[in-house]
């Protein structure tokens, strides 16, 4: 189980690769919503809020009424902060479970795509 | 605790509601070619009596509802097609199916496109090459406005369909109200028909009710999960209402010849309210495509992205423009559409035939799928969590296989009332290239992936130190 410090290393890193892109930033402009990550395995929640392409720090529990809640592991939160896995897949699985707009887990996940693979 | 049981609940700030998960579902399944649908099952197979059809289909649809609302309530995403099949099933096999599935959405989007150009070349008294060039552009402008992310939103989504289903319903009961005679055999589905006849109007039927189940892929937006499963039903029955309705209407005031045009819902129309309804139904037929467009690109392509994401299919289908819209599914639906629309518009009377016979097997052969799904996962997977279950599963799944595989045969072997295997052939095509690409392609392709993986550097994720702690590389950013 990641702990909740590490969880929070891995979304530092993810948020300067995420807020340093500037493609990522046309793909999430005028995007404004609040995300609440869930552990399965009772590591904690936490809170994301994006506004207008720009990712807030990770907050510690669960604030505000979410657009998007994206429930996983620990471990998976946190090798997905740090671009270790496909969360696509994790998803297909149903490792990662999500609640919200298509568009909305379609940004999620270009996220991820775009600051990692630069696609 | 089960497995797959539901996170605990939260309510989302933007959720789809009962009403519009009703929408999306109707909608999905109301496209402009259930209005040649049922002109076609009026004039070569059911006449009068098509509303029994019709019936007796949509009771096959409440089956198939049980199928998909156990399966949607095992897997509440939009990937559960992938994720049931693939739990049944070998996942070679569950991905040619899904494939072969998928295409079903090209077809329907194409048809629309031929419906509504050829309706408005029909009200505009223009060329009939210029039904090419309404197709173009409708898709065009589709394919454009899909490019650019822009979606239908849920409230505009339930007034275009209520406006549709309410329209047409309105259209019919004024046309038979209009018509000063009763009904000629309305009770008799056996009149001048056969048997086998009957069966191949409740196969043709079942393609009225086909997509009611696509609303699972809402499955992660709706303010309750029990949303989906009601509004399939609810969609169930609305279908019946205003197809056996409109069948009815079509059947008794249309003459042979205006049911096996392009457009017997304008003749519909003017039946009911002379020139204007001819407009009216113009009208509401646009609408009809705007619904499925709406419905059909974002469904296809997204699940075309996600199945490149997942290594399936080439990275490339799984590029994003700046507005986080997968471009290369997006165009290659446009354009595949267009060409099948093309084909049908050559073809001539016989091609739209040919669609709604593929489709209604393609659709009779998902719902057989399910049934083998429910009934394969009962037993593979007994302890996961099912908000729903079909009752009598062996009984019911096992009935639902063997009918439902039936009908997709009688379907595929059916167009207008003779034989006819091009529908099989086509499905035939389309099932065996899915199959050589998943037997062939894929397993390159996730070598591919694998390689690439091998030859990235390290995880970047920091070991853990011994006592449990990853060391620090990046201040962390928590508030």
């Amino acid at each position: 189980m990641a702990t909740t410090e590490e969880i929070a290393e891995a979304y530092a890193d993810w948020r300067v690769r995420c807020n340093g892109n500037p493609r990522l930033a046309k793909m999430l402009r005028g995007w404004n919503r609040t995300v609440h990550l869930m552990t399965a395995d009772d590591a904690g929640h936490f809170t994301i809020v994006v506004t207008d392409s720009v990712l807030s720090e990770l907050r510690i529990g669960l604030v505000d009424q979410p657009d998007l809640v994206v429930s996983a592991s620990s471990e998976d939160f946190a090798d997905l902060f740090w671009g270790d896995l496909n969360p696509s897949e994790k998803y297909i699985s149903g490792e990662i479970v999500l609640a919200g707009s298509s568009e909305d887990v379609m940004r999620l996940d270009a996220m991820s795509m775009v600051a990692f693979l630069d696609q | 605790m089960s497995q797959g049981a539901p996170a605990p609940a939260t309510t989302l700030r933007r959720a789809m509601g009962l009403r519009t998960a009703v929408s999306t579902s109707t909608g999905l399944a109301f496209a402009a070619l259930q209005y040649l649908a049922a002109a076609g099952l009026v004039a070569y197979v059911a006449g009068d009596s098509a509303w029994i059809s019709i019936g007796v289909a949509g009771i096959l649809a409440v089956v198939a509802w049980s199928f998909f609302g156990e399966l949607n309530g095992m897997f509440p995403t939009a990937a559960a097609i992938r994720r049931y099949m693939a739990g049944a099933m070998d996942d070679r096999v569950a991905l040619s199916i899904t494939f072969t599935y998928l295409s079903t959405i090209v077809l329907v989007i194409a048809a629309d496109a031929f419906v509504v150009s050829a309706a408005l070349t029909h009200v505009l008294h223009v060329p009939s090459w210029l039904t090419a060039v309404w197709t173009l552009a409708l898709l065009g402008v589709a394919v454009a406005s899909n490019l650019r992310g822009i979606k239908a939103a849920g409230w505009l989504q339930d007034i275009a369909t209520t406006v549709v289903l309410a329209a047409t319903l309105v259209v019919s009961v004024v046309a038979l109200a209009r018509s000063g005679t009763g009904l000629h055999t309305p009770l008799q589905p056996l009149h001048h028909h056969s048997g086998a006849g009957f069966l191949e109007s409740v196969a043709l039927g079942i393609f009225l009710y086909s997509a009611f189940e696509w609303v699972t892929t809402n499955a992660e937006e709706v303010r309750d999960p029990k949303h989906i499963h009601r509004a399939m039903l609810i969609a169930v029955g609305i279908l019946f209402v205003v197809c056996a309705t409109m069948t009815t209407a079509m059947s008794h005031v249309l003459t042979h010849a205006q049911l096996i045009t392009a457009y017997p819902q304008l003749s519909l129309g003017q039946r009911a309210f002379g020139a204007a309804g001819l407009w009216i139904m113009t009208a509401v037929t646009a609408v009809t495509a705007l619904n499925t467009f709406n419905g059909g690109f974002i469904t296809a392509s997204r699940f075309v992205y996600a199945t490149a994401r997942e290594g399936s299919l080439p990275p490339a289908l799984a590029r994003l423009n700046d507005r986080a819209v997968p471009w290369v599914p997006v165009l290659g639906l446009g354009a595949m559409s267009f060409v099948v629309s093309v084909i049908v518009e050559a073809v001539g009377g016989s091609g739209w035939q040919v669609l709604v016979a593929v489709g209604a097997a393609l659709e009779s052969m998902i719902y057989a799928v399910a049934a083998f799904c429910v009934l394969r996962l009962r037993g593979r997977v007994p302890d996961h969590h099912r908000p729903f279950r079909v009752p009598l599963v062996r009984v019911v799944a096992i009935t639902g296989v063997v009918v439902f595989g039936l009908l997709a045969v009688v379907a595929s072997v059916s167009v207008g009332n003779r034989f006819d295997p091009v529908p099989l052939a086509i499905i035939l095509v389309i099932g065996l290239a899915s199959a050589a690409y998943t037997v062939r392609v894929v397993p390159r392709l996730q070598a591919a992936e694998a390689a690439r993986r091998a030859a990235r550097p390290t995880r970047r994720r920091p070991p853990r130190t011994p006592g449990g702690e990853t060391s620090p590389t990046v201040p962390p950013s928590v508030s």
